[in-house]
Order: structure tokens, then sequence, then C-alpha cells
């Protein structure tokens, strides 16, 4: 067991956990931030994306030993931004939330690729989003949610 | 003759004079998109999804498997277990209880019993608080096995390699389907044309794994389950432990994709977790990690169908034979259901004058093939689209003017013999999609062969259960209260689980009533508090259970006074003038039905077969939309899934192991692998549907690989016979 | 018992690697997949683990005169969106995985991985890249070419981290790369090509190919190029069927989950067919 300190949603923190115990499994069980989802645990689906440094990662790949010094953004800690809130309602507007399991994760990976390409292409968003599965949907609506973010969050980005 | 399906009643007749024709249907502006209520708890991370749910002194439970495809367990050594670690098998199945786990049949076991029939079957569960002890227990168990031979393909279970592993000949259900005077036609015949077309497994991947957690709560066996089907949890508990339904309460969660995966596998989940609970008294949860749900959950069944089809000296369709096999595993679970939606499919929306269908499930030692959107009917509609391709460039003649020339209509006769009562807008339909496709010219532009392709499929999809199971097995009922506040509960046992459920009841009930959608109140169901209105599946909740919704609602309003709290109750009742004979299966065997029409476009690259698609159009009839973009997300959703069971989606198993275990592996559409779809609905009410609507869920999964299969027909200029179409298959196609 | 261990700096990183063997971690895309376990337990890791993400050291990209030297620890996004990182090069790096991964991912990890599948070691490998290995008794530079020995093995020591990869910086007129996945995005390569080339007055100059997943190790043949180079358009039709024999016996596919060794072969002998036949062209 080691401490590790980190930022996570703009707080400070210490965490008294195994440094090679995943991100994830602290995110979830340890600090009840179950806004980030195990889909896979293989880095494949996305669900359990977070913002490490500002960049979008798996947290099923990350150990927490890694982390200490970041910032890490968690679902819970974007939907309280005003581009947390941007990307929400543009979702809702748009249809893109169907079993919702994916979502939180869709969200992360909007954000990460919003702040790349703040005016994306269809192409921009549709790469932007690729890690990020979803059985639901078919991805139209998750495009075009992340575009109406665009284009009503102007200057969030 | 074999058939063996005889749940129900033997016949149920209702007076045909009751004719839909001329039935009023709610006229409104309920399509109109409205905000999902679930939109954005569940973007958020709000949303509390099985195990997101905290349970103070949660154990954690594993499956111990079994790593045989066929063999007798000889012993099971266990080593002793540290404190607080249990090991629960057959053995602790309560006296009065079974060893079964009851879904539609009986036969697949709680805990293996003495022999094994799949690689992946449950021998025992390993419970305690700490995980990775509990995988240390699951290593140290040493199983003994003495193997037998297993049968792995249908060929080789219908030859009985090593003997039958179900009943004397290793078919599940045999079904036999007439129509017109098929012996006379072929004999007639001036040219016959066979055909045998395959389909692959297919693994649902809901993004969220299975997962039930089994507590005591107030004393009674309490299941929080990601499911589609709270009461068939229950019914399924109560028959392993012995007890009353009444003593059993199940409480869906917020449920991250189904697709059918969750209809009756929870039960095989949360039986062996409720034997573990009647002896350890703690809160115990099963969630599955991706690899064992890939390995070990149940797919859609494998299918081949042969087909035998006579033309006349013109060159017209007079008779087809068609021989359907689908493989069903280890256990037979639900597919006899699977096998008649796949026989009732296999002629599509055409209208053959005699037909013969053969269809059987066969037992195999892989694992249980179980629903999955469309129960049957893609591969029937896949065999049929593909087959009616194939007929269309042999004799010459466009892909969709050849299909038109059969179009059935009302009064069309189906495949068991009943009638089609709705009006059917298939030409309308074709001309929506031609236009918006603009298939004609790319048809006459695209040579065969030239790697550029269009493809075009049209199909229907039979809303509810099939045959009388709505009023013989169901028997729906839905439960309305109107508060003094003016709110009003909605109490159904149907789940949202992405479809959109959750928003669409809602607006049901309050466009009868007259009242904002927010201030209907529908709740996760829990089997202590609402009525059973059956389960989450076959297309039925918005065609049947939404009109039960709206009837009640109609009840409600007319009982309910301002500021009082009044009640209403609505069981199903099947429409007027429909016939159905469960034993022969003749009759109607749906009371309406979705149709839809796709056209697919894509190139071939010649240097790594790979397929790109270049446009995707859908035009579907689903009654009425209950809300435009709700459908249309369906419609996006059903067709990608679709595209990757005709593209992508390999699942091979070998000597009953899948290759593909990982999401790495098997491969689900990203973001990138498709273009955005053209989709357009046409209006046509169905008087005995909520505001006219019918069932979408599974119609709109169904036409895409067949049209996808058209196309890169069309584009490599061969025909092609089977999905998934890998770059692999095509390079086999293409080198011909 | 297993560790994760974080190092002050490269120095002290050197010295735990040289006294526990612990295992380098960089991004450990890898290395979590290969030993993930249940959910709420930890990865099955079989040492300690050094990460190594957080050093300074690995993390600089130097662009110099004739080479372009990349830490260890920078990420694949950063690889692919800097400037003068070579197309190929570019190419492949972005089309491995999606974007969180990228952003973990290293090239130093994809390579020392040494999955035959690797989709940056085939770009490696046709560039002539040098990986940088370091001890604490000093820095070994080993050809990519002759780093991975076999799959999943590098000649990479107990006591070694790798600390930089270099690349040659050349030009190209000719970069033909492409990845055949499972799918469009985020997918594994069933087999990758890269083909370049220098012509110059209608003559190849200087050429190279190299094919990934479809044999032990990246098929690339410096004897064969060399007997490509200096050919025109006409000499090269010429030798055209023996450089396809010569080829083709070079690639050695086997059957997997993700594809067949019939259509590897296939595959890889139409990409280079296509290369030699009508990329090559545009130069000579």
């Amino acid at each position: 067991m080691s401490e590790i300190d980190f930022i996570l949603n703009g707080k400070e923190v210490r965490v008294n956990v195994d440094p090679i115990s995943r991100l994830l499994d602290l995110l979830r069980e340890e600090l009840k931030l179950t806004g980030v989802k195990e889909g896979c645990g293989e880095g494949e689906c996305g669900a359990c994306s977070v913002l490490k440094d500002g960049e979008i990662v798996n947290s099923c790949m990350v150990p927490v030993g890694t982390v200490q010094g970041c910032e890490i953004v968690t679902p819970e800690g974007l939907k309280e931004t005003d581009r947390g809130k941007c990307i929400i309602e543009a979702f809702a507007d748009s249809g893109a939330v169907q079993c919702g399991f994916c979502t939180p994760g869709m969200m992360m990976a909007a954000d990460a690729l919003l702040h790349r390409h703040p005016q994306p292409s269809e192409a921009e968003v549709r790469e932007g989003l690729s890690g990020n599965l979803c059985r639901c949907t078919g991805y139209d609506m998750i495009v075009r949610g992340v575009l109406l973010a665009a284009e009503r969050g102007k200057g969030l980005w | 003759m074999p058939v063996r399906f005889s749940a129900g009643r033997a016949f149920r007749r209702i007076p045909p004079a009751l004719g839909i024709k001329g039935a009023v249907c709610m006229k409104s502006t309920i399509n109109t998109p409205v905000k999902r209520v679930d939109a954005a708890a569940k973007s958020s991370g709000e949303a509390k999804y099985l195990s997101d749910l905290d349970f103070p002194g949660l154990l954690y439970a594993k499956v111990l498997r079994s790593e045989r495809a066929r063999a007798k367990i000889l012993d099971i050594a266990v080593p002793e277990l540290p404190e607080g670690y249990y090991y629960i098998d057959k053995h602790d199945i309560p006296s009065e209880g079974a060893n079964q786990v009851l879904m539609i049949k009986e036969d697949w076991p709680v805990f293996a019993d003495g022999e094994v029939r799949y690689i992946g079957e449950a021998i025992a569960l390993v419970v305690g608080p700490d995980r990775q002890k509990i995988l240390d227990i699951i290593d140290a168990i040493q199983v003994s096995y003495e193997d037998l031979e297993p049968a792995f393909t249908m060929d080789e279970a219908l030859a009985l390699k090593g003997g039958p592993i179900h009943g004397e000949d290793n078919i599940f259900a045999d079904y036999h389907l007439l129509k017109g005077d098929p012996d006379d036609a072929f004999s007639r015949a001036h040219r016959l044309v066979e055909d045998e077309i395959e389909t692959g497994y297919q693994e649902h991947i809901y993004m969220e794994p299975q997962g039930v957690v089994g507590t005591i709560e107030e004393g009674k066996i309490t299941f929080y389950a990601s499911s589609q089907c709270p009461f068939y949890i229950r019914k399924a508990v109560a028959h392993a432990l012995g007890k009353d339904l009444e003593d059993i309460r199940v409480k869906q969660t917020v449920t991250g994709g189904a697709f059918g995966g969750k209809e009756h596998f929870p039960d095989v989940m949360a039986t062996p977790v409720a034997v573990a609970l009647t002896k350890i008294g703690k809160p115990i949860q099963l969630v599955l990690d991706r690899i064992e749900d890939i390995s070990y959950s149940p797919k859609r069944h494998p299918s081949v169908v042969r087909f035998k089809t006579a033309l006349d000296a013109e060159g017209r369709i007079v008779a087809m034979d068609a021989d359907v096999l689908i493989n069903a595993g280890a256990y037979e679970s639900c597919s006899l259901v699977v096998l008649q939606r796949a026989i009732f499919s296999s002629n599509s929306v055409y209208d053959i004058p005699n037909v013969r269908i053969r269809g059987r499930a066969v037992a195999t030692n892989n694992v249980p093939s179980d629903a999955y959107r469309g129960f049957g009917a893609p591969q029937g509609l896949f065999a049929v689209e593909l087959h009616m391709s194939h007929l269309a460039d042999l004799l010459g003649v466009k892909a969709d003017e050849f299909r038109s020339r059969y179009f059935t209509k009302t009064g069309g006769v189906t495949v068991t013999n009943g009638k089609i009562k709705e009006d059917v807008k298939l030409p309308e339909m074709l001309e929506k999609i031609k236009k918006a496709s603009d298939y004609d010219r790319k048809l006459a532009e695209y040579t065969k062969g030239g790697l550029k392709g269009i493809g075009i499929s049209i199909f229907n999809h039979g809303s509810g259960f099939t045959g009388n199971g709505e009023q013989a097995i169901i028997k729906g009922v839905v439960k309305m209260i109107g508060q003094s506040d003016g709110s009003v509960d909605l109490l159904v046992s149907n789940v949202e689980m992405g479809q959109g459920l959750q928003t669409t009841f809602r607006k049901i009930a309050a466009e009868v009533l007259e009242v904002d959608y927010e201030s209907v109140r529908y709740n996760n169901p829990d089997t202590d508090l609402v009525p059973d209105s059956g389960p989450t599946c076959a297309s039925r909740s918005i065609g049947v259970v939404g009109y039960l919704v709206q009837e009640c609602s109609k009840k409600l309003k007319a009982s309910w006074k301002p500021g009082e709290r009044a009640e209403a109750v609505h069981q199903y009742a099947p429409p007027p003038g429909l016939e159905w004979d469960q034993e022969s299966l003749q009759g109607d065997a749906y009371p309406s039905y979705g149709w839809g029409i796709n056209v697919i476009e894509v190139e071939v690259d010649p240097v790594s077969y790979e397929v790109e698609t270049k446009g995707i159009w859908s035009v579907f009839d689903v009654g009425k939309a209950i809300d435009d973009k709700i459908v249309e997300g369906q419609a996006h959703g059903g067709i990608i899934q679709g595209l990757g069971y005709a593209s992508s989606e390999k699942l091979e198993a070998v000597n009953g192991r899948f290759m593909q275990r990982t999401m790495a592996d098997y491969v689900i559409p990203t973001s990138m692998d498709f273009p955005s779809i053209d989709n357009q609905l046409v209006d046509n009410p169905y008087p005995y549907g909520p505001f006219g609507a019918k069932g979408a869920g599974e119609l709109v999964f169904d036409g895409a690989a067949p049209a996808y299969a058209d196309a890169v027909q069309h584009a490599v200029g061969k025909p092609v016979d089977r999905i998934p179409l890998s770059p692999e298959y095509l390079m086999e196609v293409m080198s011909k | 018992m297993v560790d994760g261990i974080r190092p002050k700096n490269l120095e002290e990183a050197l010295r735990i690697r040289q006294e526990s063997g612990a295992i380098p971690f960089a991004g450990g895309t890898d290395l979590m997949v290969r030993y993930k376990n249940w959910a709420g337990t930890l990865p099955q890791f079989p040492k300690s683990v050094l990460f190594l993400s957080h050093l300074e050291e690995l993390k600089k990209i130097e662009v110099e005169a004739k080479r372009i030297r990349y830490g260890a620890g920078v990420s694949l996004t950063r690889i692919y969106e800097h400037p003068e990182t070579p197309q190929i090069l570019a190419q492949a790096v972005r089309g491995i995985a999606a974007p969180a991964l990228r952003n973990a991912g290293t090239m130093a990890g994809n390579l020392v991985n040494a999955s035959p599948a690797g989709d940056s070691i085939c770009a490696l490998y046709a560039l002539d890249a040098t990986v940088i290995c370091r001890s604490l008794s000093g820095e070994r530079e080993i050809p990519v070419i002759e780093f991975i020995t076999a799959p999943g093995r590098t000649q990479l020591r107990d006591d070694e981290i790798v600390t930089a990869i270099d690349v040659p910086k050349l030009d190209w007129n000719i970069s033909f790369y492409r990845k055949v996945g499972t799918r469009k995005a985020n997918a594994l390569s069933k087999l990758s090509f890269c083909g370049l080339a220098k012509t110059k007055g209608g003559r190849i100059d200087d050429i190279r190919i190299a094919v990934g997943a479809v044999a032990p190790t990246v098929v690339r043949s410096p004897e064969l190029e060399k007997e490509l180079s200096g050919l025109t358009a006409s000499e090269l039709e010429g030798r055209f069927e023996t450089m396809m024999e010569s080829y083709g016996a070079m690639i050695v596919p086997i059957d997997d989950q993700r594809s067949t060794a019939v259509y590897r072969k296939r595959v890889a002998l139409n990409l280079l067919e296509l290369f030699l036949g009508k990329e090559l062209k545009k130069g000579v």
C-alpha cells in the first residue's frame, strides 16, 4: 500500500491503496464514483473513460500508482461544469442516450475531442468517439449530439 | 407428424366477423419527439446500474464452470475453505426445490448434476468477501471428468455422434408447415432452383454485462437484476427453491442494454445465487466479467436453410420448399419458440401459393443459443431474402421488381394459413426508398462485379408473442393509479433497457389523460409492486402492453376526479378476428406486423476484400411512432447491429469453445465503421396498438444483413450464401 | 510481493530495474490487458512493475539533423501529431486502437511487447529505427530489426530499460501504408504493409518493404530491397514475378481468431503487387 495524492474533480485527494490497483476500482469501489463503468476491463469499450491531465484515458488501464500528482476528472466532475452540462443537454436533445451504459464515457470522449477540435467535422467526431463502443444507437445521434454541443457551446472549449 | 410443442390451450377461435377494417384509430401528434426522461441521469453517470449499487456486507460469487463439452463428473475435490467462504452446488438445493432453471422448458439444470453438456456449464458457485481468494479457491478445486464424445455441429448431432444428447434424436423441436399443394406444384415445375444459406452465431454485447444481486430484505428473498423480465426471474427462483411466487421479490435495476440476452439468462444467473442465498443469508453479487460473458452466455442461433423452389416456364415461383435448421446448443431453453418464428418468417413478405416448410432445433454440445433481437426471424428472413436475390439474378430480373411480384397484401395468406389483416404499404415504401437512395440509377450503373453494389431487403416482423402466447400464457395486466395531486402511477412489469419505454409509456398515458408526461411515474418494475404485464421482449412492449396502457388510461380517465385518488386495471384480450391453433401451428401467427425496406450501398476493395458501406437507407411501417426520435434511434441501432451481424461479428465455435472471447476479438461496429442512416417512417395506424403503434424493436434489426449481402453480391458479381461476410470469405467468393 | 514502484528519475529507475528486474511499465496498455484479473482484484503481474510514464527524461521528442529521437514515455498521440514524424509512422501510430489508448500507450511499449501484429513495429522496421536500451552500465543502440527476436521476445536485458527510439530522417517521395484490421477503427491488425521508396531520374534510389503480422516477426529483406534499388520501371517489370515469389516465401502467416493464414498471405501479396506494380510507378 502507498499514499497517493492527486486532484480528483478539482479537489486534492489522498488515498492509501496498492499502487497496482486499477483507477477504475478505486473510483467505483472506494470512492463510490460509479459514473465510470466497467464494460470490458481491457481498454476496448471506453465505458470507464476519465480525463487524465485533460486527455481521455481508460481507467481500467491505469494503475493508481501512475496518477500521483495528476488531475483526474470523472463524469461526476465533468457534469458540474458548463461543458459537461452543455454535452448532457445536447445528448438529450439529439436522442444520443439509450441504455446509457456507454454514455458517461461518451460524454468524456466528447469533451476530450471538443478540446482538440472545438468546431469538429463529422469525421473528427467519429474518430474522437471511436474508442467508445455503443451497442444501442448506431452512433448517429451521439455524433449529432457532439456536433450540437460544439455549436451551442462556442467558447467553452 | 412430429409436432412436439403442446403448451397452452389446444385451440382458440375468435369470431372472424370482427375484422379490423374500419376500426377507428386515435389520431394524435403523439409522435412529436420529447426529451427522454432518463437521458440526463444516464449521461451524467448518476443512474445506478446493478454493479453500482451498494450493499453492506456484500459477498461475491464466481461460477465454477465445466472445462469439458461433454463428460461425466467423477469427482470434485474442494479444498478446505477459509472462514466466510462457501462452495455451493446441487447438494445445496433445498429438498422442496428442483435442480432446474424453469424457463419455457426445465431441461437446463441450476448446477450440473453428474454430467456436463457444454464448456462453461455451471458446476458450482464459490462465494465469499474477497475476490482474489475466490479465484484462488476456484483454481484449487479439482474436477475429475470422464470424457464422452461430443457432437458440435448440427450434422454431427443429427448423426447422433457420441449418442443422443437430448431424447433419441437430438431434436428439440420438429415442425412442419404446409400451404397450398406443393407436391402437385413441384411435380409440374418447369425448373427447380436449390439454395443453401447459412448464418452464424451472434453475441449481444449489451454494454452492461450480466449481473444479479440476491439478498434478504424484510425476511424476503429479493433479487436485483439487470433484466428484461423480472417475473421470469421470480418464477425460476421460486421453482428452484420450491417456494411460492409470492415468497420471492425481484427488482429490475437500470439495465445497460439487453437485446434478448437478458430475457432468460438472468434466470440462469439468479437461480444458483438463490440457492447460495438460502444457505448464507447475506447479499451476494454475481456479475460476469466480459470474457466470461462472451464465452458462456447464450448467443443467436446459427442456422442453415435449404430451399428448393419450383419455377414455371415464365419464371414465376409456383412452389417453395424450405428446410430450416437452427443450432440450439446444449439445452433447449426457448429454442422451440425461436424456431417457430424462424419458420414463420421464412417466406417473409411474399405470398407464395404452395409452400412446404420443415424446421428443426438441434441439440449440440455448445453454449446454449437463446433469445436475441429478432428471435429467429433474422435467420428466416436473411435466408429467404438472399434466395429471392439469387432467383432474381438467375432470371435476369431486377431485385426489387422480382420481389414486388410476390408482395402479400390485405387478405394475403401466410405460411401458417393465416390472413394478413392490415393494409400493406410495401409498394409505397418501395417507391420512397428507391427515390431516397437513387436505387434504379445505381442498380443500372453499377455493373455486376464492378466492385460497387446496391442491395435491397424487404421484410416484416410480427409484433408480440407467437400464436396465442399473449392470451394463453402471458395474460398481461396493467394497473394505474391517479393520485390526488394529479400525478399518475403506471404499474407495469415491462422494463426500460435502452429502447425508451420509460418515455414512450409515459407519453401514451399522458396523451390519453391529457396530463404532462413528466407527471406520470413509472419506476423500474418491482414484482411486489406491479402486476405482471409480461416480459419485455418480442416487440410486444409498445404494440401489446402499450395498448393496455392506453386502454387502462381511458378507464382511469373515466373514473378519476380532480383532487381524488382512483385506480384502474386492464387485462389483455386478443384483437377480434384472429384464429390460431397451437397444436398444428395454423392460423394467424401474429396479430399485426411491422414492415420494412432497407437499401445498402457498398464498395468492395479488390486488394483486401474489405467492404466499405457507402450508404444506408431505410423505410419502416411501425403503425405510428409513439416518438419519432425514439423510433429513429431504434432504427439506427438496429440497422448497425444488423450490419455487424452481416459483416464483422464473426463468432466461431471450435470444439465447443468460442474463438473470439474478448471485445477486441469479437468485433462490433465502432463510430467509424458505417456512415449515417437515412431513415423514413410511414404512417399506417393499427387499431389495436396505442395510437396506432405496432412493434419496432426487432423489425429494425431484421433487414440490414440481407440488404448488405445483396449489395455485396452485386458488387462482386457472384452469389454469396452466408454471413458474416468476412473479407476471408469474400476472398474465396471473388477467387471462384 | 508484487509492487508498483514509482522511481523519482531515470537513474533510480535503472537502479531498481537492475536490483529487482521489475517490469518496465510505460503506458501499460499491453501489460494491463495481459495481466487482467477480475474487477476489484489486482492485475496478476508476475513481478513488480516499474512505472515510467511520469519520468521527464523519457518524455521528449528531439529532432536532430539526421534523426528524430522519441523518448520511451512519449504517448502515441504525441508521436503522430508531431509535424516531423515520418508520414508512414504517423499513419501506423494513428491506426493503433483509439484516442484513449493512444493517449496512454507508447511506441516503446508497442515495441517491447513485440507482438507480430504491433502496428508501429512494422513502420519502425521499414524506417530502420534504432532502439536505445539503457542500464546502469551504459547504453546500447540496437537496430529494431535485430531487437525483436521472436513473438513477445526482444534483446532487452533484465537490467535495461528502453529509453528512446531513433528514427532516421530520410526523404521518401513514395510512402504507402495499409493496415488491414478487424474493423475500421479500434482494431487489431490482421496484417499491415509499409512500402517506402525514394526515386530519382526514373530509377529506384532506395526502397523499403515491411509486412507485419504475416510471420513470427516483421517481414523485411534488405537483400531483396538491394536488388530492387537502381531499377527503372521497365526493369522492375522484368523482376516482378521473382520478387513476388521471393517475398511469398517469407510470408508465412498463421490462422487465429482474427483471420486466416490463406487470407493474410493473399492480401499481403496483393498489397505488394499494388506497391510494386502501381504505387512505385508514381515515381519511376
